[in-house]
């Protein structure tokens, strides 16, 4: 059971982040930076900047882990799933943010402290978006959720939450509106002393991220492996499928405002529009 | 041939470019760098292919040798200096090369002597020693050291570089003297006017792709520059209402309105010291993209009058 | 338990395809220099940073400190009921003001 669980999310990562890339038409880039030289900057923190990709890979691993492929079988079957989540998106600003800082250049820096001034707002709605699912369920674990959205998905259930966890998503995978960290006017900002494999690995591990938070959507609110006919697995493949292509597609036709604009409108506008959907949720769940 | 599949998966890719324009290419290398089949790299980290476009004067060749060593290997550098040569011969050109690089051909070598620029003078385990930790000067360069701040005051680093003539998202030419706290402009000056370029340059389809290239939206962009339409949400919306406000000129998000409607923009820009001090780095970046080049020329030219 | 192993042993698949599957970084003098566009910077990069929105961090530290109590309340709200709402979204009102105060001293402005 176990070691098929444990397939199953390394499975599913490996090909969502092939279909990640091939969605953005990279994959022959990839494939030709792979071979280049890895260049090092001058004095730079070694440790961190091997170590950052890594842990945006793993962090993608272990949200996979906390999500039900079956009803009722989670890797990770914790009775607080939620919050195992929410420490990995805690935990991605850190990454994100020692990408940013090892190469100890202009941009990359520049680059970190934005994200770092945008990741954390943006923490505090999708924590709302997610205990707002959690109330129907009576719990925060991610099976009990799924439970709860037999008769109806939370989709239908609580309308707001999808499209502001779309913005989370967006932050948590640095991408289009959202992409604050690697953006063009600071040169692809924390990646912009990488080369070589280095920039396909943390290309992959954002890949792997964009796996991993679509499949923590699908669940929260498409009901996860919930459906008809098809088997529990094959349901929350095609969900993720399709959220992971709402992403790449929607994150490039939407355009990027200044850092200090969004995050005004990360606070005035999208916090107390989290704070209704929760009041909403709770209401409708009594 | 012997060719592993990923290494013809790489062949497939869009050749790497980044473009070191010089005088009077602009316009030819934008328009160039938006076919498909070429990216436009925004770093040489990104780049396999240096495009050189123009005759640079002889004080922009120490720079260009800089960027040059900065793309990883194997590179090649490519000279677009003949004018009559069309955009599909550079392209095919391009594409040789680059097609020789994944074949396994050696590169070009670096352009400057393989020796720190600076000697190691580090004082501690990792350099940085000295009075208040900050006094060593490891691989050459110093600590950055506090200054009064010009938003709040707050006694923080101070950093201070030169960047350009060929960073990406200046006016090529254009090397700027910044000091930084944190991402804010505190002081600009400028080292070199940006090269001069032919009116094609200021032409509002350009224009408005570099702006549409600063607010994330690359696709967006070359789609504009072969002559199709945005087709992206929230366009003159990202750009916030006031800024880069210049008299007789709008802001840069009626700059945007009018160069996606097809009107050019002819402005008396002010001093960029005085346009971009006090402005946060992506709001600078976004004021300089808003401005035709012909006007950044002519406000750093009023400048070296003065 | 096996929670911890699962978590542990991402991780050091993760480290090890980083550190060991990943040729060596390796430069030349001229190409460590930090991308400037051709130009060169005065200082290393690494600096006192001003980071602008120092004083979000704070209002977001309090929004966390929230969240704590937010997740135990999330379970028992349903079986709680109305005094459960009632007492959240006093808190959540409470929290609001604070973001109204924010927003009038710039604290959302980058400065």
């Amino acid at each position: 059971m176990i070691a098929g669980l444990v397939l199953a999310v390394l499975a599913t990562l490996a090909f969502g982040a092939l279909l990640a890339v091939a969605l953005d038409g990279r994959l022959a880039i990839l494939a030709a930076q792979g071979a280049r030289q890895r260049v090092e900057t001058e004095a730079p923190d070694r440790l961190n900047r091997d170590l950052a990709p890594a842990w945006y890979l793993a962090l993608a691993a272990i949200g996979l882990s906390v999500v039900p492929f079956a009803e009722g079988a989670a890797l990770i079957d914790s009775p607080v799933g939620i919050v195992v989540w929410g420490s990995c998106e805690a935990l991605i600003v850190v990454t994100v943010f020692l990408h940013g800082w090892s190469p100890n250049a202009p941009f990359p820096l520049i680059g970190a402290y934005r994200y770092a001034a945008i990741g954390l707002p943006v923490l505090l709605p999708s924590m709302f978006v997610l205990i707002a699912a959690a109330l129907p369920a009576e719990s925060l674990s991610f099976v009990a959720i799924v439970d709860s959205q037999r008769e109806l998905w939370n989709v239908i259930r609580q309308p707001l939450g999808l499209p502001l966890f779309c913005i989370v998503a967006l932050a948590l995978t640095l991408r289009g509106p959202m992409d604050y960290a690697d953006a063009a006017d600071i040169a692809t900002g924390t990646s912009a002393e990488e080369s070589g494999p280095a920039r396909v690995l943390w290309d992959i591990a954002r890949a792997a991220m964009l796996v991993s938070v679509s499949a923590i959507a699908a669940t929260v609110f498409l009901g996860g492996p919930l459906g008809p006919v098809l088997p529990g697995p094959v349901w929350l493949w095609l969900k993720i499928a399709g959220l992971m292509a709402l992403f790449v597609l929607g994150g490039r036709r939407i355009a990027r405002t200044t850092p200090s604009r969004m995050l005004s409108i990360l606070w005035v506008i999208l916090l107390p529009l989290s704070f209704l959907h929760l009041a909403i949720s709770g209401v409708l769940a009594l | 041939m012997g060719m592993s599949p990923l290494a013809r998966l790489a062949l497939r890719a869009p050749v790497p470019v980044f473009a070191a324009i010089g005088p009077g290419r602009q316009a030819d290398v934008e328009r160039l760098l938006a076919r498909r089949g070429l990216r436009r790299a925004l770093t040489p980290r990104d780049a396999a292919v240096l495009l050189l476009a123009g005759d640079l004067p002889p004080d922009a060749m120490e720079p260009l040798g800089r960027v040059h060593d900065q793309v990883p290997r194997p590179r090649r550098i490519l000279r677009w200096t003949d004018r009559t040569e069309t955009g599909d011969a550079v392209a095919d050109r391009l594409a040789t090369a680059w097609r020789g690089l994944c074949g396994g051909e050696d590169g070009d070598d670096d352009l400057q002597p393989d020796a720190p620029s600076n000697a190691w003078r580090g004082v501690g385990p990792h350099g940085q020693g000295g009075t208040g930790m900050m006094g060593g000067t490891p691989y050459g360069r110093p600590m950055a050291m506090t200054g009064l701040d010009i938003r709040d005051g707050l006694q923080l680093d101070r950093y201070t570089a030169r960047l350009g003539p060929f960073a990406p998202m200046l006016p090529p030419g254009l090397v700027l003297e910044l000091t930084l706290q944190g991402d804010v402009i505190c002081d600009a000056g400028v080292v070199c006017p940006p090269f001069a370029q032919p009116a094609d340059a200021d032409a509002p389809v350009l224009c408005s792709a570099r702006m549409l290239a600063l607010l994330g939206l690359e696709d967006a962009a070359r789609r504009v520059i072969r002559g199709g339409r945005p087709g992206a949400l929230w366009l003159r919306g990202a750009v916030p209402r006031g800024l880069g406000r210049i008299e007789g000129g709008g802001d840069a998000r009626e700059r945007l309105a009018g160069y996606l409607a097809g009107t050019p923009a002819a402005l008396a820009v002010p001093p960029l010291p005085e346009l971009l001090s006090g402005l946060e780095w992506a709001e600078a970046m976004l004021v300089l993209a808003s401005l035709p080049p012909s006007s950044i020329l002519r406000a750093t030219r009023l400048r070296e009058a003065a | 338990m096996q929670t911890f192993v699962i978590l542990a042993g991402w991780a050091l698949l993760a480290a090890l395809l980083a550190r060991q599957g990943m040729k060596a970084a390796a430069s030349s003098a001229p190409q460590a220099a930090p991308f400037l566009g051709g130009g060169t910077p005065d200082s290393h990069a690494w600096q006192r940073y001003h980071f602008r929105p120092y004083t979000m961090a704070l209002v977001f530290i309090a929004f966390e400190m929230e969240m704590m109590f937010m997740y135990p309340w999330a379970v028992v709200f349903v079986s709680e009921g109305l005094t459960a709402l009632a007492e959240m979204g006093m808190f959540l009102a409470i929290l609001s003001v604070g973001i109204l105060y924010g927003w009038r001293e710039g604290v959302f402005r980058w400065e």
